[in-house]
């Protein structure tokens, strides 16, 4: 089975400062990156988003939604098949536009 | 030699290759519509990560044709402009005199890996005119740069090899150097992608590091210091026991042996090796 981690925005507003469930997860599952980059300047912390990038590191062990003060993180598990299934039906569509 | 090497060595290793230092102000690429604020994809953050979303697609569909193509196209790209590599804390020394000058700077995968607040977090060292940009204009670099002098920089460079941190070297616009990184496993996205995904965006360093079994004691002080998943005991003849395919010559195992037996030795003098970058 592969996770697949929805965090809801509207309840995670300011990832960078909170970061809880980034510092929590034994497998670094999260990463809270820039929505917006800048030239003059850095990118405030509330433009910052948190995605669950590694999800096929995620072992499920539920530390995330346990820890976060917003429960903004949702876990749902599908089976593997399901997923490569449907990955494979993009590949197949983006090698057919070429 | 690697292939930057024969491209930018001149001769030698290319990032002992001054010329690959000294240049006009490294070119600032944040032009045109990033001044108004572009959109970035936030999952693209840390260390070549941009093809990490597509990668694990690709591996969990598990086809290996597609998971190939992303990493040749994506590796054309970076080896262009921006990777890194591997060096030994000797060599790292010898770029302090060279490189000019340094400042320590927040690191950015261990920010988006872990949220790390600059005050723990100034692992990373920006070198070259491009750090002066950053005190200028300290508003687009969250907490901003330190400088430093070189003898302040071996200092912290020994503590970080200390501390057990791989040294990195990496290229802002090949071959242009523009910083030094302090890395581990998994908190470096390079490092984790390459150990994880085998997405060679940062190579494999000049060296491969020996077990010299009959002077391994099995004293396992040197294990816990490899970040590549390379070292590890044998329990059965309690001597150190290190992958030479997997490992990337940090160095790191080396200076924790108390009795001498783990040697760093060129890759190229190893036949087997020789080719595995
Ligand atoms: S713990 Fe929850 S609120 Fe905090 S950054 Fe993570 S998702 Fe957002
Ligand atoms: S369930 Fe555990 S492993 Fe998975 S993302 Fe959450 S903390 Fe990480
Ligand atoms: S490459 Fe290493 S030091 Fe540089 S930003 Fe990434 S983890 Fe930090
Ligand atoms: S075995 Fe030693 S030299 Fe090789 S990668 Fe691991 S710590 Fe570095
Ligand atoms: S530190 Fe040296 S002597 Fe001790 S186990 Fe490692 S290689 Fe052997």
């Amino acid at each position: 089975m592969i996770a697949q981690i929805n965090i809801d925005y509207a309840l995670c507003r300011d990832p960078l400062n909170c970061r809880k469930c980034l510092s929590v997860c034994p497998s670094v599952v999260f990463v809270c990156g820039p929505t917006k980059v800048w030239k003059g300047r850095e990118s405030d912390s509330r433009e910052y988003k948190i995605f669950g990038r590694y999800y096929d590191k995620c072992s499920g062990c539920g530390d995330c939604v346990k820890v976060c003060p917003a429960n903004a993180v949702q876990l749902i598990f599908v089976p593997r098949e399901q997923l490569a299934r449907k990955f494979r039906e993009e590949r197949a569509a983006q090698l057919k536009e070429r | 030699m690697c292939w930057v090497c024969e491209k930018y060595g001149k001769g030698g290793k290319w990032y002992l290759n001054p010329e690959n230092y000294a240049r006009r102000l490294y070119k600032i690429r944040k032009e045109g519509k990033e001044a108004a604020g572009a959109d970035a994809d936030p999952q693209a953050a840390g260390m070549g990560a941009g093809v990490v979303a597509e990668l694990v697609k690709a591996r969990i569909s598990g086809d290996r044709e597609w998971e190939n193509e992303i990493k040749r196209e994506a590796l054309e790209q970076a080896y262009q402009t921006h990777f890194g590599q591997v060096v030994t804390l000797d060599e790292y020394l010898q770029i302090l005199d060279t490189a000019y000058p340094l400042a320590k700077m927040t690191c950015g995968c261990r920010r988006v890996q872990r949220g790390m607040p600059d005050e723990e977090n100034f692992t990373c060292m920006g070198i070259g005119p491009g750090m002066y940009k950053w005190e200028r204009w300290p508003e687009t670099y969250r907490g901003g740069v330190e400088f430093v002098t070189p003898a302040e920089a071996k200092e912290w460079a020994m503590m970080n090899h200390k501390e057990g941190r791989v040294q990195t070297v990496d290229v802002f616009g090949t071959p242009y150097i523009g910083g030094l990184c302090q890395c581990e496993y998994p908190g470096c996205v390079a490092v984790r992608n390459r150990i994880d995904y085998d997405f060679k965006f940062l190579l494999k360093g000049h060296f491969v590091a020996k077990v010299d079994r009959e002077k391994c004691t099995g004293c396992k002080s040197c294990l816990g210091r490899c970040q590549f998943k390379a070292l590890n005991l044998e329990v059965y003849t309690s001597k150190a026991y290190i992958d030479l395919e997997q490992c990337f010559g940090c160095g790191l195992c080396v200076t924790a042996c108390p009795s001498g037996a783990i040697q760093l030795l060129e890759r190229q003098s190893m036949p087997g090796l020789a080719e595995n970058w």
